[in-house]
């Protein structure tokens, strides 16, 4: 399965929400869209699952139009909202079996589905309860059940781990990684950076409606941050001396100390970095701790964005 | 659905499954406070009410010898209240819930078809209804025990106002369908209510009357089956037009919404046609042929400004539809998306259903038609003259703006030049109403305010000579959309957007 989003635009009166945007990914990815509040992100995730018309541009979900054929496109993308399940008077297992019904799944088949789907969402437990009195993180996982019930190929989740204590978002990160595993195509798109970072293969940055930066995690951290980051602990602290030395050395470009540590920018690559070690147990320096600290999306995120809303 | 789908379908008949909504909503109703509380609240009125009746009536020595019909007529306007009033109401106000302009319920986006989801929602109101009757109905049937009603009687009222109901949900779910913001759905159920009422009394009066003329002596006579015919056929004509309406809305833009409606309402014109026809060939009166002039005048209006609100540019997937033959391109013209076709399938309605009624006139002899050309005619030209108008004001200057914008300034350019002049004279302190009856060329208005033929026929030299002018300057419009209605050719496909991550490794 590809999804390719292409030159998608939508305008809400004179705002444009999302200008011109293109990008694309496959199976097996969970492709993370990051962006400040009002970015695009939401407007984005609802084109691509049919609940919005773009103004312009489209959405292909292996060759089928997501404006052209909206009811083909249905059968194969699975949407998680922001704003989650709210019926006040079905169970958790009704509507399951409705969105099943739904999506035509029939006889023994619905039955399966749903009961595959309440083990792997884990609310077997919880499948008489009514939605009102659920939890947010366990209505999050009946959101969730929702769109696989008919396993889609494409799953949009728009900000799942929001409200999530951590455990909830341990195991929601589980779940992502399973589906993964199964050959999903999925966009993610969370505040809580840090966590994309881990599950996440590539990376959309959006802001204003425009991308900012795409590719993979390493790559967008590589055109992020040209100069490496590395941290070096020695034994005994003879910090003052480290930073003297370092600066002296080839490829370090600025030197700081953090607590126990000193951290160093250095622009060569990891070759250079050998080289630095090698300089620096020449000189006696006991180095107890040497290594890359290695910037996440929170950094290229507060790097790339300025912030600015629509 | 194909000839061999609707066989594989039969065929298929032991995994046959009730629509998804209605299951749905049908729980969510029977552990709805409303619905509960209304059906307790029925249930003690109606059991209220019979004991005072039978308190009140049954121990005097002057009691009322036809008791069961008082009662019954008390009963018919209960059930009336409830279920006229509540259930439309609550099955409107949760389509309109779930279509929340811009945070639709996601039934909405997936596989179920509009048609589904509009007969689900019908269903659930209709079986609302059912247990409401079902309520009812032994309260009704002991009423014959009273005597004053027989059971005839009572089954068939309570047919007819099932039947209103359900026609009633129908256009309740579309009114809740319409693409309008909260407020103006929020008028909608204020305006529903109001008309509930109307509903209620006028149920209740045809009521009382079927009641007195005893509608089980009457059963054996013909004209009481033609009657009933003609009821049934009416309420499912208009039953099936807001359904074909109420789908269109919710079927996704880029599909042919135009299709299902205008076949619909082109197949109703034809067997309303028929039926006239034959009614006046029967009766010997062509008169009988009014009531299919005005309902197509009145209907055609109506399509002429959704029609002017359709968008220029047919969307791939309905260009895929079109047919490469010439006669039947010709016909998709008529019924596919797009102003222009609409317009020439409006003004073809128009136009065959007036000369057939000129040509009715020979079938009898009690009839001057010559009266309604007057208004006929005039009123028709005004009405395709605006909204040419709303057309070429909407392309030349609010192109960027929504289609439906060009279906909105036909309405207020015909209602502002109405008004205008009223407004005017009332400035001046010289509005009377010999001053409204003048003659004020352009508004459409004034045709059926003025008392002189002559002055109506003026009116008509006007309107064909803006007609005229307006299909001048939108000739060109006219011939451009007649072009671009074809087939896609074959386009080379857009180049793939390169995929920020390279594939996975296939495990």
């Amino acid at each position: 399965m590809k999804v390719q989003v292409r030159q998608l635009r939508k305008e809400f009166g004179k705002t444009v929400a999302v200008d011109n945007i293109s990008f694309s990914f496959d199976s097996g990815h969970v492709f993370g869209f990051v962006g400040p509040n009002g970015a695009g992100k939401t407007t984005t995730m609802r084109i691509i699952s049919t609940i919005e018309e773009p103004t312009s541009g489209d959405v292909l979900l292996n060759g089928v139009s997501v404006c052209e054929e909206p009811e083909l496109a249905r059968r194969v993308v699975g949407y998680v909202p922001d704003t989650l399940p709210a019926h006040a008077d079905i169970t958790v297992h009704e509507y399951l079996d409705f969105y099943a019904r739904a999506y035509g799944l029939r006889g023994r088949k619905r039955t399966q589905a749903i009961e595959a789907i309440e083990e792997f969402t884990n609310v077997t437990g919880i499948r008489e309860k009514h939605l009102k009195a659920l939890s947010k993180g366990m209505k999050q996982r009946v959101s969730l059940g929702r769109a696989l019930v008919y396993d889609p190929d494409v799953l949009v989740l728009d900000e799942p781990a929001a409200g999530l204590d951590p455990r909830a978002r341990v195991e929601l990160r589980e779940l992502l990684a399973l589906l993964a595993e199964r050959r999903k195509a999925i966009l993610i798109s969370s505040h809580i950076l840090t966590e994309l970072t881990e599950i996440c293969n590539g990376v959309v940055i959006i802001e204003r409606g425009k991308i900012l930066e795409t590719g993979t995690i390493e790559d967008v951290l590589k055109k992020s941050t040209p100069r490496r980051t590395l941290a070096v602990r020695l034994l005994e602290p003879q910090n003052a001396a480290l930073m003297r030395e370092l600066l002296q050395l080839p490829f370090v470009e600025a030197v700081r100390e953090a607590a126990s540590e000193v951290l160093f920018e250095m622009s060569g690559d990891e070759a250079a970095a050998g080289d630095i070690l090698t300089a620096l147990m020449a000189k006696k320096f006991r180095v107890i701790e040497f290594r890359q600290t290695r910037a996440n999306l929170e950094d290229i995120f507060m790097n790339v964005t300025k912030g600015g809303v629509q | 659905m194909s000839a061999a789908g609707i066989k594989q379908h039969l065929a298929d008949w032991r995994n046959w499954e009730l629509n998804p909504i209605v299951i749905k909503e049908l729980r969510q109703a029977v552990r709805s406070w409303a619905v509960v509380a209304m059906l307790v609240l029925f249930l003690v009125v109606l059991f209220l009410t019979s004991l005072w009746f039978l308190v009140t009536q049954s121990f005097t020595v002057d009691a009322d010898i036809q008791l069961g019909g008082s009662m019954f007529s008390a009963f018919i306007v209960i059930l009336a209240m409830a279920s006229v009033f509540f259930i439309p109401l609550y099955v409107g106000v949760r389509v309109a819930m779930e279509r929340q302009e811009n945070n639709p319920d996601l039934l909405y986006v997936s596989t179920l078809s509009p048609a589904r989801i509009i007969r689900g929602k019908f269903f659930c109101g209709a079986y609302m209804a059912l247990l409401f009757f079902s309520a009812c109905m032994p309260f009704m049937a002991f009423t014959n025990l009273l005597r004053g009603v027989d059971l005839p009687t009572v089954f068939l009222i309570l047919a007819f106002l099932y039947l209103v109901v359900c026609a009633a949900n129908m256009v309740a779910i579309f009114l809740a369908c319409l693409p309008v913001s909260r407020p103006f759905k929020f008028l909608f159920v204020i305006y529903g209510i109001f008309q509930s009422f109307g509903i209620i009394a006028s149920l209740v009066g045809i009521s009382f009357n079927m009641m007195r003329s005893g509608m089980g002596a009457m059963m054996t006579g013909r004209d009481f089956w033609v009657n009933v015919a003609m009821f049934l056929a009416l309420g499912l004509a208009g039953t099936g037009l807001f359904y074909v309406l109420a789908v269109a809305l919710v079927a996704p833009p880029s599909a042919n919404r135009a299709l299902p409606v205008r076949i619909y309402v082109t197949a109703i014109w034809v067997l309303g046609g028929l039926a006239s026809f034959s009614w006046t060939l029967q009766s010997g009166s062509p008169d009988r042929l009014l009531p299919w002039l005005f309902v197509t005048f009145v209907v055609m209006l109506a399509a002429l400004l959704v029609t002017i609100s359709n968008a220029d540019e047919l969307s791939l997937r309905v260009r895929r539809t079109i047919p490469q033959s010439f006669i039947r391109r010709a016909v998709a013209f008529l019924f596919y998306n797009g102003a222009a076709g609409g317009l020439l399938w409006i003004a073809g309605i128009l136009a065959v259903t007036y000369f057939a009624v000129l040509a009715g006139r020979s079938l009898g002899t009690k009839f001057d038609f010559d009266e309604n050309w007057y208004w006929f005619g005039p009123t028709v030209c005004y009405a395709f003259a605006y909204a040419l108008l709303g057309l070429l004001v909407h392309r030349k200057f609010l192109s960027r703006r929504a289609p439906k914008v060009a279906g909105l300034l036909a309405v207020l350019l015909a209602g502002g030049w109405a008004v205008v002049p009223s407004v005017v004279l009332f400035f001046l302190n010289r509005l009377t109403w010999t001053s409204v009856q003048q003659m004020q060329p352009g508004n459409i208005f004034n045709i059926f305010t003025l008392r002189d033929n002559e002055l109506r026929l003026e009116h008509l030299y006007c309107s064909v000579v803006l007609l005229g002018l307006l299909l001048v300057l939108n000739f060109r419009w006219f011939a451009r959309q007649v072009q671009a209605f074809r087939p896609p050719g074959p386009t080379p496909k857009p180049g793939p957007v390169a995929p920020a991550v390279p594939p996975p490794i296939p495990q």
